[in-house]
């Protein structure tokens, strides 16, 4: 079909994809579509998406007449915009349909469905708008084709994708990393770097495609999905090597989350120990937290545990980055025949890309999107603000519940403590008496925090109004940044953009082509990391991180 | 021409597809410091319109 892609003019057909998103633009403003969107849990961005149709659809029909009106000609405007636009609006049609319709109909048939299959298979295979892209460009293109029209605009892909990895770097900030404790960030540092270096040793070995070895080291390493993503372009690899990679990482994850519980339980893990195992070996975020769970559902220490482990291999994609862009560089051209210097490989071979990456993640880390700590645009914040207090009714129910010794019997004394704290400053904080010594009154807060989570958690309070206020006081100390979360709103449509216009590369020869060696090299070097971390659990880790 | 026709159909495909694969920018270099010229610059608009205005 993309034979015809020189003989076809694409002229008209941006102004057919622009009256086609100013038509849906004017139905969501007419309101027909809200009962749908409100089924769909996706009618508080009804104003975005209109925005957002007209917006494009607009600069569709002016772009399409430009095209109709003028002759094409050999310059900038018309090689990278004119011909690319017809292309580039189908995409984003697409990218729309994905993330509006198919992705929030998946999560709806996932919730429907868990109670008979026991589990969330779209949270569990990550059926997100990441996958659900790559699977629509790959059942189009091995099905009805890419259209001609289409064909320049799906080169933008890589290009878009990115840009996406760039606004990536502006969820992690390093100070998120120095908030962890050291046992965490020199275990799991071992074993992403050390994963890393298994899978680019197996590569070598089994003879595999250097970019293939680098995007699946990646996938291993990091935390699968999204450090995939990151590294494809680094490596350079080819569509079908990430999306093979992908698959591998969220097989092999779905196999850990149902033996990890059991093999923990066999073993005698305490909650710590399973924590740290699950966040070290498991790779998938979602996975990692059904596995804590699986294995303990009542205490929340496993879960905690198991999410910091989780954050800390996420924070090492940056060092994965660039460990990745030297060595890719250095092996690329040593194929070639030719040996480089650190310079060249560092200076002048160096993906830029990767620069802007690393700049946006020092920016993040600096403050500039958010308080310096926060984590994908999340942070924590207890200092004193009347938005951030109970209710008089609430304040009044938590009063009248203190005031009863009978209900207060199953507390621990901190946690009754922190219950009385959080009656006298009407809110959850750190001691008043601290207040100015910020590091220590976040530290309180924190630990008062965690208390109100174990007493929600072991259902030591009966009281539902008690609960609820409790609830209510953690919820209003977690806050979000709001550049963060523009930020990643952006990287989405990026990645979503991109990852169909990849997926549209993948055919059944190219991944038969790949052959089984990427499977191998998942499954050993994945079952190195999780007997390996099992031992240095064991051995290292006690109670506490 | 000729050769081109002799190639079985897989193949041919797949040099179509590592065809769309190419990016539309003449080199990667241009296509890396594009990317980070417009996102920095969606970035800056960002931040106007969320924490500085």
């Amino acid at each position: 079909m993309a034979n015809g892609a020189q003989a076809t003019s694409p002229r008209g057909y941006s102004i057919i994809f622009g009256v086609i998103m100013i038509a849906y633009g004017l139905i969501i403003r007419s309101g027909a579509l809200t009962g749908l969107l409100k089924a769909l849990h996706t009618h508080k961005d009804a104003d975005l998406q209109m925005t957002l149709c007209f917006v494009l659809g607009g600069i569709g029909i002016v772009v399409g007449l430009f095209n109709l009106l003028r002759e094409p000609r050999d310059t900038i405007v018309d090689n990278y915009i004119l011909k690319s636009a017809p292309g580039v609006l189908f995409l984003l049609l697409l990218a729309m349909v994905i993330r509006w319709y198919l992705e929030p109909i998946v999560d709806i048939w996932s919730k429907a469905a868990a109670p008979t299959l026991g589990f969330n298979f779209a949270k569990i295979f990550n059926l997100n708008y990441v996958v659900l892209g790559i699977i629509v460009g790959i059942v189009m293109t091995n099905t009805i084709g890419i259209p001609s029209f289409a064909a320049q605009g799906v080169k933008t892909a890589r290009f878009v994708l990115k840009m996406g990895v760039i606004t990536l770097g502006a969820r992690y900030s390093l100070a998120e990393l120095a908030n962890l404790g050291q046992v965490s960030i020199w275990m799991i540092g071992f074993f992403v770097i050390g994963t890393v270096l298994v899978v680019l040793w197996l590569g070598k070995l089994l003879n595999t495609p250097h970019s293939m070895t680098g995007v699946l080291s990646a996938g291993m390493g990091v935390c699968g999905v999204s450090a995939t993503v990151a590294c494809a372009p680094v490596v350079k690899a080819k569509s079908h090597e990430m999306a093979y990679t992908i698959g591998t990482i969220l097989l092999w994850g779905v196999g850990c989350m149902f033996l990890f519980p059991t093999i923990g339980k066999i073993i005698g893990m305490n909650p710590t120990q399973f924590g740290a195992w699950a966040g070290t070996g498991i790779l998938n975020s979602a996975q990692v937290a059904a596995a804590a769970l699986a294995f303990n559902a009542v205490d929340i220490k496993t879960l905690k545990v198991a999410e910091i482990f989780n954050i800390t291999r996420v924070l090492f994609l940056p060092i994965v980055v660039l460990v990745l862009a030297y060595w890719f560089s250095k092996v690329s051209d040593e194929g070639a025949g030719r040996k480089l210097s650190i310079k060249e490989v560092l200076i002048d071979k160096f993906p830029l890309f990767v620069l802007g990456f690393i700049l946006m993640f020092i920016l993040s880390s600096t403050g500039v999107f958010g308080p310096p700590e926060h984590y994908k645009g999340k942070y924590l914040d207890f200092s004193y603000n009347q938005r951030s207090e109970l209710t008089p009714e609430e304040l009044e129910v938590l009063g009248a519940f203190l005031a009863n010794p009978e209900g207060l019997k199953k507390l621990t004394d901190p946690e009754l403590a922190t219950l009385k704290d959080l009656h006298k400053q009407r809110q959850l904080a750190g001691k008043y008496s601290e207040r100015n010594d910020k590091k220590a009154f976040h530290a309180k807060g924190k630990e008062r925090m965690v208390a109100i989570q174990s007493i929600l958690a072991a259902k030591k309070i009966k009281d539902k109004k008690v609960t609820h206020a409790l609830k209510h006081s953690i919820k209003q100390v977690h806050k979000k940044s709001k550049t963060v979360v523009v930020l990643t709103d952006l990287m989405i449509w990026f990645f979503a953009y991109g990852l169909i216009g990849l997926g549209m590369q993948i055919t059944r020869q190219a991944v038969m082509q790949a052959g089984g060696m990427p499977l191998v090299i998942g499954a050993v070097s994945g079952t190195l990391k999780a007997v390996l971390s099992l031992i240095v659990v064991l051995l290292l880790i006690k109670d506490l991180v | 021409m000729e050769e081109e026709k002799a190639q079985p159909t897989p193949a041919r495909d797949h040099a179509n597809m590592e065809e769309r694969a190419l990016s539309v920018f003449a080199s990667e270099r241009n296509e890396d410091i594009t990317a980070m010229v417009l996102t920095f610059l969606s970035a800056l608009i960002v931040l106007v319109f969320t924490k500085w205005i």
